[in-house]
């Protein structure tokens, strides 16, 4: 075939594809293209063994699910609200809600990681435990519009809960990261630093958490 | 000597003596703000056939045969004609100044026949809004500016802090808003985006109220919004302007045109920008309303237009443009929105009797999201509109026109409110026909007929329309009907969307089209300065679409909805003084009907008015425009239900009245130099609670603006 007959015939598809495309529009490198959720990892993403740091990305738009963060063994399990925890985990997240286990939190005003107060020099009172709660883990919005909201009865820690905060007195609702570092003091002693940084995915979809992480702080 | 060359010499002594005996007269014309009128005419009233015509800076220069007295007038489409005598030894100079008139009865308008046809003649009720208004407004978007010079059209937010219209009981999806007879694509919550249509470079804005989908299809239901861009007349202009306001309210705009041979070219461009507005600043209250603080937004609007006029009677007008708006909805996301738009056009003049148009326009609209955090631009909304066009004139018997036409538009629409992001397209096509029967000067007669198909319903939709026009004396009676339509579009078709996680609302593919009754009668008087108009119409809408409860599906569903009749009268007086003063009083009534025990959902006003009372006058170096203008809006109380999921229960509502005045101060201070300072909300009003109908003030506001015709300041004087 010779290189005139192959252009000749590449050029009517050619054409076609081009007017399709202007057809549907123009410019559209201009925008970002996010990536498709399914081939998005979700879970621990990133781990620094060295510093101790990480990122934690979750996908928490269902009302009805608990993801269950163990930071010992850098895992996420996720499971229905109200449905048995998992044997071991150290905080847990329900769309923005926020619950540990057995720890207690504090907020933080560091700038950064590296920054952190040291452990032992912030009170004792500063740090606040979990409530049991009947009206904050929203499980089914569907009749939101008529007041109706049904909860499920559960732990809530309203300090880490902090870290993001919705005024749903307008609508759409307004969301403000608190942008701090939260430090989870664990049952067992030990404490972890952690951040908010985002609450949309890169779509701007809400309810897919990006969390960073160090664990274990120093003491 | 001969007896030839006597007469030769005799003959050279009369033409000596002639033109010794002419006077050279010279002078300009120009209108209120002394801007030089190109084409005006200048007539001698003593010698019939005698005149001059000015050139493209408002001059002119004829010749009397002798030193008598005569009467000059000068006159202009849209001036009212100014009349001077020049004594007998008067030679030299001579300067008119036209007033502008305000009824605009000799002004050519297109949108309620499609073809050129002056102001007074037209047969269908139009309204139109002069350059010099937009000026006196300073208005910065087309809901600025309709607001402040039409009743019964209201400009609201609805979810989200999204622009909603309502237009004499019309909501924004039964306007139709076009930019010199071309459609918008793109629409948030049934509404076109208003800030893209911005006032600079406008000449004029037409509107016709009522059903006109017997020439522009589908939307034309409530009314057409015309918005008629203006061309350059000087051979060059550059024009800088800025404006400051409360709000950290920014304007800058600017423009440069040339008008050179068989070109004439403008290119605008305009940005603006206003920080959020913290409605409780001031109270010990943060809840002051349905929401407490108004988004802070920015705008860039880019516009070119060229035309080229090939031969005598072919003409070519090519146009592109370019729009941004960024709204800081929440520190981290920014809604972005952008059009990109072009197109041609050609016009040719096939005979003194028939002429052709052929188009070809393409608008693109598209949301995006920024996602401050990661600079992400993602991209979920892009709607794209071919559309090719071809209207045809013939005129017959000298006074009668038929014209013939038809469109095909492919609508591209990809969304985030379709399941996946999907996409959808429509293709749809019309033809349409009219003839404007003018067989007395006092009689005039128009019918049309149009036929839209659409691809995806598979609708096909027959549009009519009748409009009678009799002139008695002082007086203009109008009459007509028309009939409206409104396809379902691909959103109300195909929507598949979780609604902020709460509920699904579906889309329903098997929707009938809106389709309207529209009937009404005009009774205009004109006498000396003065004109009163006075206008009832009656409408009859079927089948509206919109979204109820679907308990089956567990989510809300696009339907149709009963039958709702909207009648009304519009009442408009003004009056305009060679002293500089005018005024314009307009008042709107409209009552909404639905059946018996249904709710009345619509919060349209029944009663509405706008007044203005300006002053202008223009000296050699000095120009001043003083305007007061105000608008009423009355109380409305409507239902409104009490569950979403259920439509069984309503309770009233209702929302307070209110009235604004704002006054604003021009002067031209030199040479194409022209300050401007307003002071809006003038008695200080304020909503004791903002609902998403209140003005969005927090009080007196005030504005400086400054503007410079750099081509002014190199003209002689």
């Amino acid at each position: 075939m010779s290189v005139s007959h192959k252009i000749t015939s590449i050029l009517p598809g050619v054409i076609a594809i081009l007017s399709l495309s202007a057809c549907n529009g123009i410019l559209e490198d201009i925008y970002d293209t996010p990536e498709p959720e399914e081939t998005k990892i979700y879970g621990f993403i990133a781990v620094d063994d060295n510093t101790h740091t990480g990122r934690i990305y979750l996908d928490a738009t269902d009302y009805t699910e608990w993801h269950y963060i163990d930071l010992h063994g850098k895992s996420v399990t996720t499971a229905i609200v109200d449905a048995e925890t998992p044997a071991n985990w150290d905080l847990a997240i329900h769309r923005y809600d926020a619950k540990t286990n057995g720890g207690a939190v504090t907020e933080s005003t560091a700038a950064g990681f590296g920054m952190l107060p040291a452990i032992s020099s912030i009170p004792e009172e500063a740090f606040a435990a979990d409530e049991w709660t009947t009206d904050k883990i929203t499980v089914d919005m569907s009749q939101m519009m008529d007041g109706i909201i049904r909860y499920a009865e559960d732990w809530y820690n309203p300090c880490l809960s902090g870290w993001l905060h919705v005024d749903t007195s307008t609508m759409p609702p307004v969301y403000t990261l608190s942008g701090r570092i939260y430090l989870l003091r664990l049952s067992d002693g030990t404490c972890a630093a952690l951040r908010l940084t985002d609450f949309m995915n890169d779509a701007a979809v809400k309810g897919f958490m990006t969390i960073d992480y160090l664990y274990p702080v120093q003491p | 000597m001969t007896g030839r060359t006597t007469i030769f010499l005799l003959l050279g002594l009369l033409l000596a003596v002639d033109a010794a005996a002419q006077r050279r007269i010279s002078g300009t014309v120009t209108g209120d703000r002394r801007e030089p009128l190109t084409g005006a005419t200048i007539l001698v009233k003593e010698i019939a056939g005698l005149g001059a015509v000015t050139d493209t800076e408002g001059r002119y220069e004829l010749r009397l045969p002798d030193k008598k007295e005569y009467t000059l007038t000068a006159t202009y489409i849209g001036y009212f004609d100014a009349k001077q005598t020049l004594a007998a030894d008067h030679g030299g100079v001579l300067d008119f100044q036209l007033n502008e008139n305000p009824t605009l009865l000799e002004q050519v308008v297109v949108t309620g026949t499609r073809t050129p046809k002056l102001l007074k003649d037209v047969p269908i009720v139009t309204r139109v809004i002069a350059e010099s208004d937009i000026r006196r407004t300073d208005a910065t978007n087309i809901g600025d500016l309709l607001q402040t010079e039409l009743p019964g059209i209201e400009f609201s937010y609805s979810m989200n802090q999204q622009t909603s219209l309502n237009m004499a009981g019309f909501g924004g999806n039964s306007v139709l808003f076009l930019v010199d007879g071309e459609r918008l694509a793109g629409e948030t919550l049934d509404n076109v985006d208003y800030s893209r249509l911005n006032m600079d470079n406008v000449q004029r804005i037409e509107i016709v109220k009522g059903a006109a989908s017997s020439l522009y299809g589908s939307n034309a239901v409530g009314g057409v919004v015309n918005i008629i861009s203006r061309e350059s007349q000087e051979p060059w202009s550059v024009n800088v302007n800025g404006r400051y306001g409360a709000h950290n309210e920014q304007r800058y705009g600017g423009s440069a045109g040339f008008n050179r041979g068989r070109f004439n070219s403008m290119t605008n461009v305009q940005y603006t920008s206003i920080d959020a507005i913290d409605l409780s600043k001031g109270t010990d209250n943060t809840q002051v309303g349905d929401y407490s603080n108004i988004y802070g937004h920015s705008t860039l609007n880019v516009k070119e237009r060229l035309i080229f006029t090939a031969a005598e009677g072919l003409r070519f007008t090519a146009r592109a443009g370019y729009f941004f708006r960024e709204r800081n909805s929440s520190e981290s996301l920014r809604d972005r929105y952008r059009s990109f738009t072009g197109g041609l056009k050609g016009n040719y003049t096939v005979t003194d009797k028939d002429d052709l148009e052929l188009s070809y326009s393409f608008d693109q609209y598209d949301k995006s999201d920024y996602l401050v955090a990661g600079g992400r631009d993602v991209r979920d909304y892009s709607n794209v509109q071919h559309t090719l066009r071809t209207l045809y004139n013939h005129t017959f018997a000298s006074r009668h026109i038929l014209t013939a036409g038809g469109d095909y538009m492919r609508d591209y629409l990809m969304s985030y409110q379709f399941e996946g992001n999907g996409s959808h397209i429509q293709h749809t096509a019309d033809v349409f026909a009219q003839l404007d029967w003018n067989p007395h000067e006092k009689f005039n007669l128009i019918a049309g007929l149009r036929l839209d198909w659409f691809s995806e319903t598979k609708l096909t939709h027959l549009s009519p329309k009748l409009g009678l026009m009799y002139k008695l004396g002082s007086c203009s009676l109008r009459g007509s009907y028309a009939g409206g339509f409104r396809a379902p579009t691909l959103k109300e078709m195909y929507m598949n969307f979780y609604m902020g996680n709460i509920f699904m609302i579906y889309g329903n593919p098997d929707l009938r089209p809106e389709s309207s009754h529209n009937f009404s009668l005009s009774a205009e008087y004109m006498k000396g300065r003065h004109n009163l108009t006075v206008t009832g119409f009656y409408n009859i809408v079927d089948g509206r679409i919109t979204t109820a409860w679907n308990q089956a599906l567990g989510g809300q569903v696009y339907t149709n909805m009963s039958r709702l009749q909207v009648a009304g009268v519009d009442a408009n007086a003004s009056g305009r003084y060679p002293c500089g003063i005018s005024w314009r009083l307009s008042y709107a009534y409209t009552y909404e009907h639905i059946g018996k025990g249904e709710p009345m959902l619509s919060s349209t006003r029944p009663h509405t008015a706008t007044a203005r009372i300006a002053y202008d006058k223009d000296w050699k170096n000095y120009g001043l425009s003083v305007a007061l203008s105000g608008r009423y809006l009355s109380k409305v109380t409507t239902d409104i239900y009490t569950e979403i999921t259920s439509y069984e229960k309503t309770e009233k509502r209702t929302y307070p009245g209110y009235t604004i005045w704002k006054l604003s101060l021009s002067q031209r201070v030199w040479r194409g130099v022209s300050v401007t300072l307003a002071v809006d909300n003038l008695f200080n009003y304020r909503p004791r609670y903002y609902y998403s109908n209140s003005p969005t003030t927090t009080g007196t506001v005030c504005s400086a603006g400054l503007s410079l015709d750099i081509e002014q300041m190199f003209k002689k004087k």
